[in-house]
């Protein structure tokens, strides 16, 4: 589904050009959910950018589906670290903006899915009237309303309590359950990553390179965060990103 | 699908008005009112009592003349008030879209800004000479004044609020495929409005002045009028002045409500509050 063949992406132009992937190569697969971690700034999310059609690679390719990513497509949706709602916008038309930039979708594309996360009374409110969690699930929201085959993932929960945390965690795995979407997560927690990691790649300090991949087959489950595999693979994780 | 249950579009703009906060604002409008008027008698007392002269007329002085001069003041302020309004508008719609190009585009920006660098810090009174050669008399070359002064002021305002747009509000809709134009439109221009409404609260302010000048300037100009021209015609009749310069005040005063009012209409994001637990 998504193809990242020996690409490398420098951030910034000119003299203060930095590297910040070199030479990444994954394939994701149909349905399939993939966690990247690694250290803070160590290009994490300007590989998922680039899988997102927001930055070029200088050199290899990616393919979303069997054609190549030249820019944001509307079967690939990003869900941003703070929710990235626009705040002049009520949670109706923050969810619906797909809609409002593209008139090919549904009029009411967002209604069912706001319903859905339970945010259908706070259709007419602005971002600033929300608690953090209805602020994501918001974010979630516009992610799904154009019914994407890619959901891409730029720490979603950073800066979440622990509770909405692993609240938003158990919807995101029935989300992808649901939905069947291939997913890429890009996260700084260990825990998240293993929760919802089917394939967890962790990446070097910047530039980024692939450093480990960790299997994570008996993810799916909510009661998955309480079993000994699942600490097991937060161990091993840790001890990946320490070595 | 529409909603049953949903607020009309006409209920939740006016959702922003109903708050405690427009009454507050109502009252302390009128203490500050109060406050003032109460200062001025004062100040004016003093200065009869230092002076032994009523330089300075009291409040209820100038406010029985501003009654008193009603359909003659009232035309002066009409004039004054459509200059003003006119140049801001002018200033505001070359400035506002100019400003916000150069902030956001950043090419553009490295080959303006110098230039508005070196022409922002001379003094705007510096151009009224030549805006008179250019425009002559009459009411042109006052818009023009007050136009040129405000054009600076609202352009490096919106080049400013420009740059200080938050990267993620632009990645959110660039990522959903947003057009050039269609970031402009749902991330550039809201995220600004705030930042150029203030900017045009200070442009009031800088515009009356400049107004001013522009009216007490060139008494040869037959065709002068507005409270500028009032004023400078009745400097040697204190009450009069007076009047004139609370008609100016009352000017000023309509301008930032009005800008109040467009705020809360078309930033009314920034006055909801009640956010749930």
């Amino acid at each position: 589904m998504i193809s990242i063949r020996n690409v490398t992406v420098d951030y910034g132009r000119g003299d203060k050009s930095v590297r910040a992937v070199e030479n990444i190569s994954l394939e994701i697969g149909k349905g399939e959910s993939l966690a990247l971690v690694g250290p803070s700034g160590c290009g994490k999310t300007t590989l998922l950018f680039s899988v997102a059609g927001l930055h070029r690679p200088v050199a290899g390719t990616i393919e979303v589906g069997d054609a190549p990513v030249l820019g944001p497509r509307k079967e690939v949706a990003l869900i941003l670290q703070n929710a990235g709602l626009l705040p002049w916008k009520t949670v109706l038309q923050n969810a619906n903006l797909s809609l409002l930039l593209h008139k090919e979708f549904p009029a009411n594309s967002a209604d069912a899915v706001l319903e859905d996360l339970g945010l259908a009374g706070a259709k007419n409110r602005f971002p600033s009237e929300l608690s953090e969690g209805m602020k994501r699930r918001v974010g979630i929201a516009r992610a799904l309303s154009t019914s994407p085959s890619v959901m891409l993932m730029d720490e979603p929960l950073a800066s979440l309590d622990t509770l909405t945390k692993e609240r938003i965690q158990d919807l995101f795995l029935e989300l992808w359950k649901r939905h069947q979407f291939s997913q890429v997560l890009v996260t700084h927690d260990i825990e998240e990553a293993a929760f919802l990691g089917q394939r967890i790649v962790v990446l070097t300090e910047r530039p980024a390179r692939v450093k480990a991949v960790i299997e994570n087959a008996d993810m799916g489950e909510l009661a998955y965060r309480g079993t000994e595999t699942f600490m097991k693979k937060v161990r091993q994780l840790r001890e990946a990103l320490e070595s | 699908m529409i909603d049953p249950q949903a607020p009309s579009r006409l209920n939740r703009i006016l959702r922003v008005f109903r708050s405690r906060t427009v009454a507050w604002h109502i009252v302390r409008y009128l203490v500050s009112i109060g406050v003032l008027l109460l200062a001025w008698w004062g100040v004016s007392a003093l200065v009869e009592v230092v002076k032994d002269r009523a330089f300075l007329p009291n409040p209820v002085h100038a406010i029985h003349e501003m009654w008193r001069l009603g359909p003659s003041l009232f035309r002066n302020f009409w004039v004054s008030a459509w200059r003003l309004v006119l140049a801001i508008s002018i200033a505001f719609t070359l400035g506002y879209p100019l400003g916000l190009l150069i902030g956001h585009e950043r090419r553009l920006d490295q080959l303006v800004s110098p230039m508005i660098f070196i022409i922002y810090p001379i003094p705007q009174v510096a151009f009224i000479l030549p805006l008179f050669l250019i425009f002559g008399l009459g009411n042109p070359v006052k818009v023009a004044i007050v136009t040129s002064a405000l054009f600076f002021q609202i352009l490096v305002s919106a080049r400013g609020a420009a740059k200080l747009i938050e990267f993620e509000h632009i990645t959110s809709v660039r990522s959903a495929g947003a057009s050039w134009w269609q970031i402009y439109r749902h991330v550039v221009l809201p995220a600004t409005l705030p930042s150029i409404l203030t900017s045009l609260r200070v442009s009031v302010g800088l515009g009356m002045a400049f107004l001013f000048i522009a009216e007490t300037t060139g008494s040869f100009d037959p065709r002068r009028g507005g409270l500028g021209s009032f004023i400078d015609s009745n400097i040697y009749s204190p009450p009069q002045a007076f009047a004139g310069i609370l008609a100016m005040a009352l000017l000023g005063f309509s301008l930032y409500i009005v800008i109040d009012v467009i705020e809360r209409i078309v930033c009314r994001w920034k006055y909801v509050s009640g956010k749930p637990s």
